[in-house]
């Protein structure tokens, strides 16, 4: 059975349909992308998976189980996590506190326990302190732990949200253009930690890129979108020769 | 561990202090006990709509709930409490801890009533419920006659032949009856004692990973919603704790004044605490509790005027927000200097 299974997705806002029939799967351990030009619908499928929108039609479950009837609070319970395109860190925090936020849905220790601070409370918060320092270290971020998250600069941001979403411990992640804004070095040095994470935390991971060469290097699979529809799907090289995709990037304004 | 040790030995401390406090000129003690009840109740606001963003404008309303609820069990069942607990310092401690609590958990519970649903909506819909609510409130305590009505509450007559009331029936004037005043149970010793809980209370809620829910809420709902925040029962939980206290403040308030008066819980009273979080920077803990301080000496000063009481803090409002929108002692997010 596959991890993610995208079935005839339709979703409609007025007269616009902004993804279209969609069909799309994700399996265990796989990493895949999505890519397409802007507006194709690509922000849109995310939104759906993890339950901010309800797709007009189509169904979207996760290892056998539905997710249009869940809130995104419980689809992230069910083991997704994502990013954001427009990054959305809590901006009155330090970057472990942003990723402390992560821990909240698992904690053993609730409301009462953690204002008597019962032992079990203390041994918990040196185990998350002890889980946020292997993440942070994991992407560099370790001295900037204490820094408000929004005063970083944008890269950086970029990857305390990805630690944020793999601290939910996700089965699926999904990242939304976790390369945007940085330059070319540095997105191929990202795609290459993403992959290690993968096989590291034995995850699966649907990631978005709007710029086709980022991905080619270290996604098993890619989807291409175009106007909500899925125009082809494949290995990286079938993609890059795929007429279809060639004119789907071609006729892109920019 | 820490707050631990500094929350009993301020426990301590203040047990020593309430024994100097008799010698206290009265109208300093009353200052000194307000101070102490607005503390709680600006702290208690400050967990709903500053650590967790939401806007509640009827703290008041909780407040009077606990209030007339703790001095109505007081005196109606005085002699209940006399009999189990006896009249000296521990039988009253007892007797005391336990309306307070009463009027805790039936503030919480209204708290439970008005937040369910109207924080399961989207969107602003708090300030004007939780408005609703704190006048509704003040309207039945208006027309309930057991608690003395729009007449205020001093305490119950209870009468030979079983019947209770706040007044002398006039078909009774002639059975005899025995009237139970509301004792003052409330002194320093209890007011700041309140204050050591609640300050003990939100700084270890908040220095938790579990309080980080709270402050998600407030930063960004869609955030943490997607990192398994149930945001719903976050706001729920903030305005139920906060409402338990509004309810201990208003038993403090009950116990001290010994008179309750529906107008002490009108509009403006809410509005006023709201001004002490706002003022104090919302989500400061510090901040809330000199703007406490600061907002029960201010009108001592003010007696002469006081009818503009309300213009003086709109006008604090606004001069705050062009100065200052980050509270008297808010936190201001500085830019890290990027190399
Ligand atoms: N809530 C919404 N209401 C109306 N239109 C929307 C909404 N969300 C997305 N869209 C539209 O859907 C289309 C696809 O958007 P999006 O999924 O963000 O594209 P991509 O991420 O591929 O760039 C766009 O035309 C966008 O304007
Ligand atoms: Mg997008």
């Amino acid at each position: 059975m596959n991890l993610l299974e995208i079935k005839d997705c339709t979703m409609r806002f007025g007269g616009l349909t902004c993804v279209d029939k969609l069909n799309a799967f994700v399996g265990e351990n796989e990493l895949v992308g999505m890519i397409g030009p802007n507006g194709a619908g690509k922000t849109t499928v995310f939104n759906i998976i993890t339950g901010v929108y309800n797709p007009t039609e189509g169904d979207v479950s996760f290892i056998g189980t539905s997710v249009i009837p869940f809130k995104p609070y419980q689809v992230a319970a069910l083991g997704i996590s994502r990013t954001f395109q427009n990054i959305r860190l809590f901006s009155g925090m330090s970057v472990r506190d942003n990723i402390r936020v992560s821990f909240v849905k698992n904690l053993r220790t609730g409301y009462f326990k953690s204002i008597l601070q019962f032992n079990s409370y203390i041994s918990e918060e040196k185990e998350i302190d002890k889980r946020t320092d292997e993440l942070l270290e994991i992407f560099g971020l370790l001295d900037a732990g204490e820094e408000f998250a929004r005063s970083l600069p944008y890269g950086e941001q970029r990857k305390v949200e990805i630690v944020r979403a793999l601290a939910t411990s996700p089965k699926l992640l999904l990242l939304d253009e976790p390369a945007a804004g940085m330059n070319p070095t540095e997105k191929v040095e990202l795609m290459n930690l993403i992959k290690m994470v993968k096989d590291k935390f034995n995850i699966s991971i649907l990631l978005i890129e709007h710029d086709m060469k980022v991905v080619m290097g270290v996604c098993e699979r890619i989807l291409v979108l175009d106007y909500g529809k899925k125009i082809a799907e494949g290995k990286p090289e079938e993609i890059k020769n795929d007429p279809k995709v060639i004119e789907a990037y071609l006729g892109e304004t920019h | 561990m820490k707050n631990k040790i500094l929350f009993i030995s301020s426990l301590v401390l203040i047990f020593v202090i309430n024994i100097f406090t008799n010698s206290l000129d009265p109208y300093f003690y009353t200052i000194l006990i307000y101070i102490g009840i607005n503390i709680i109740l600006a702290s208690s606001l400050n967990l709903i709509n500053g650590y967790t963003g939401q806007f509640s404008l009827g703290h008041a309303g909780f407040m009077a709930i606990g209030g007339y609820l703790s001095i109505a069990v007081t005196t109606y069942f005085a002699p209940f409490f006399i009999n189990t607990f006896g009249t000296g310092v521990f039988g009253e401690s007892v007797s005391f801890v336990i309306v307070l609590l009463l009027g805790g958990i039936a503030a919480a519970i209204a708290g439970i009533i008005v937040g369910v649903p109207s924080l399961r909506l989207k969107g602003d819909y708090l300030a004007i419920t939780t408005l609703g609510f704190a006048e509704i409130i003040r309207v039945i305590i208006q027309s309930l006659e057991v608690i003395g009505a729009s007449q205020g509450f001093r305490g119950a007559y209870i009468f030979e032949n079983g019947v209770k009331a706040a007044q002398i029936p006039a078909d009774l004037s002639n059975v005899p009856f025995i009237f139970y005043s509301v004792p003052k149970y409330t002194n320093f010793f209890w007011t700041f004692t309140f204050v050591a809980v609640i300050i003990y209370f939100i700084s270890n809620l908040m220095s938790s990973t579990y309080g980080r829910g709270f402050l998600a809420v407030k930063d960004d709902e869609v955030a943490a919603e997607s990192m398994g925040v149930n945001t719903t029962k976050f706001k729920v939980i903030a305005f139920v704790s906060g409402a338990f206290f509004a309810g201990i403040a208003g038993a403090l308030y009950g116990h001290f004044n010994l008179y309750l008066n529906p107008e002490d819980f009108n509009f403006l009273k809410s509005v006023e605490i709201v001004v002490m979080v706002i003022l104090g920077g919302m989500g400061s803990m510090i901040g809330v509790i000199i703007a406490a301080i600061l907002l029960t000496i201010l009108p001592e000063f003010l007696r002469g005027v006081s009818e503009y009481r309300m213009i003086i803090y709109a006008l604090l409002l606004i001069i705050m927000m062009l100065l200052r929108p980050q509270g008297l002692f808010g936190i201001k997010l500085k830019p890290r200097k990027q190399t």
